[in-house]
């Protein structure tokens, strides 16, 4: 990259057409770095080049379908790939992880990670496995669970619910990621009333990494059980813990509870019970 | 990058700072009153199980959180004694303070880096599988260590699984990490050791036995 070092980027001040133009301009540099060329060449020398150069050609448009290809996934720019449900990895670690222990004949529990007591029958976690299914249902012995994310819910999991008889709450909400996505506040209330509604209890909530959804939920709870803003920060940046958002715990302080409120005092949930 | 990094890591110490000197004893920074109409966990608060709860040590500020919770009992995980407010809050709300000394001969020389002797852990968790005990709450300096160590200790009692205990003992380290000792500490413990009386132990303790 060093030989880029000149050019000067800056992009907060530039309009959307310029900075379009400028990521195709990288592009090319960048291409042209790939090929062994030199740099200084601007994008019409290259497109002369390619004109006379039939091999070059092809090799450059090869090279430009990874480019672009790399830009159309969502874990370059979009969102946090913590926020992002992987089907794929979440199968595969735990088939390895069971085998591994029913050839050990091992009978300790495996709690999601991440997991924790809330207060009452509130429970959080990260995204439970299969692995943590025989806990969930011996353990805590789960009525429903809350899960928060947006994506459709994996078919082990699914089917692990169907057997137990544990119904599936879901709020889908994507994280509050700088700088324009945010958690809508009415999201938050529905996901309170499905956790706060004791014919729901025991009841489990998670997200990904039950780090920023979950963590947003439960500071919320905190709310309604009057805990000081600082030390409801303090347990966010615990479990959020080392990616911590300013932007949730902004999102916990700013987020109107005079709405579950109001319904939850109808409903006689409150005081929320320890 | 690495630089914005160092510096949130000074940002977090100076928060941690404020609470190590009470540990500590140079100074002792009391604030009176909570927000208004705000209550105040203690430091490292969280719950355990149902109505078994952990935190670093309580002081005037956590008075009105601690009354929500309904405590019978604290045990107190030091030689020394807590701080005078504590003792007379107890006092006051006929709450049981338990002293699981961290080494009973060690008298005024204990040193409050000293972790935990397995005669200490077991002294404590024979409170904590008794129900009779409960609404309780566990407690040290700064509830990391000494706390972590007991509860870890519970959690293997429990059947859990070694990586989730260990990540459950580091999530309230603070941002200076886990320390191996009392892992191995917790490893090497051993559970067979805690008398459990069935007639007695809470509820979720009877779910993780059978």
């Amino acid at each position: 990259m060093d030989r880029f070092k000149g050019r000067p980027k800056h992009r907060s001040k530039m309009d959307s057409n310029e900075v379009e133009k400028n990521a195709y301009l990288d592009n090319e540099l960048a291409l042209m770095d790939k090929l062994g060329m030199e740099s200084k060449l601007v994008t019409d020398d290259l497109d002369t080049l390619l004109d006379n150069d039939k091999d070059l050609l092809i090799r450059v448009e090869e090279l430009k379908a990874q480019f672009h290809d790399r830009a159309k996934t969502p874990f370059s720019t979009e969102e946090d790939a913590d926020d992002i449900y992987d089907a794929d990895e979440h199968g595969a670690r735990s088939q390895q992880i069971i085998s591994a222990r029913s050839d050990a004949g091992n009978k300790e529990v495996i709690p999601p990670e991440n997991f924790s007591h809330v207060c009452g029958e509130i429970y959080r976690s990260s995204f439970p496995r299969p692995e943590n299914f025989t806990f969930l249902r011996d353990r805590l012995k789960l009525k429903s669970i809350l899960v928060l994310i947006p994506e459709e819910y994996p078919a082990e999991n699914m089917s692990f619910m169907e057997e137990t008889g544990i119904e599936l709450f879901q709020v889908g909400m994507s994280g509050n990621k700088e700088p324009f996505v945010n958690i809508p506040s009415d999201l938050l209330t529905k996901a309170l009333e499905v956790v706060l509604n004791p014919a729901n209890h025991p009841i489990l909530i998670h997200c990904n990494r039950g780090k920023h959804r979950t963590g947003c939920l439960v500071g919320c709870i905190r709310k309604l059980q009057n805990w000081s803003l600082t030390m409801i920060f303090d347990e966010y940046r615990r479990f959020a813990f080392p990616k911590v958002r300013a932007l949730d715990q902004q999102f916990i302080e700013l987020y109107d509870d005079t709405g579950i409120i109001k319904l939850a005092t109808e409903n006689n949930w409150l005081s929320v019970e320890w | 990058m690495s630089i914005t990094e160092n510096r949130q890591d000074d940002d977090d110490e100076d928060v941690i700072c404020l609470d190590e000197e009470i540990e500590t004893g140079h100074s002792k920074l009391t604030i009176l009153h909570p927000p208004n109409e705000r209550i105040v966990p203690p430091l490292n608060f969280c719950p355990v199980e149902r109505y078994l709860y952990r935190s670093g040590q309580p002081s005037n500020v956590n008075f009105p959180f601690l009354l929500n919770l309904k405590l019978k009992t604290i045990i107190w995980l030091a030689n020394e004694e807590p701080q005078d407010a504590l003792l007379e809050f107890c006092d006051e709300h006929n709450i049981q303070l338990q002293f699981a000394a961290i080494n009973p001969d060690g008298g005024e020389d204990d040193n409050p880096w000293d972790g935990l002797t397995e005669h200490s852990i077991r002294n404590a968790l024979q409170s904590i599988v008794n129900s009779e005990n409960y609404p309780l709450l566990v407690c040290c300096g700064m509830g990391r260590h000494r706390t972590g160590t007991v509860v870890g200790c519970l959690r293997r009692l429990m059947g859990w699984n070694l990586a989730s205990v260990s990540e459950e003992y580091r999530r309230f380290t603070g941002s200076r990490g886990g320390r191996i000792l009392v892992e191995l500490l917790i490893e090497a413990f051993d559970i067979k050791s805690v008398e459990i009386d069935r007639e007695k132990a809470p509820n979720w303790l009877l779910t993780a036995l059978s």
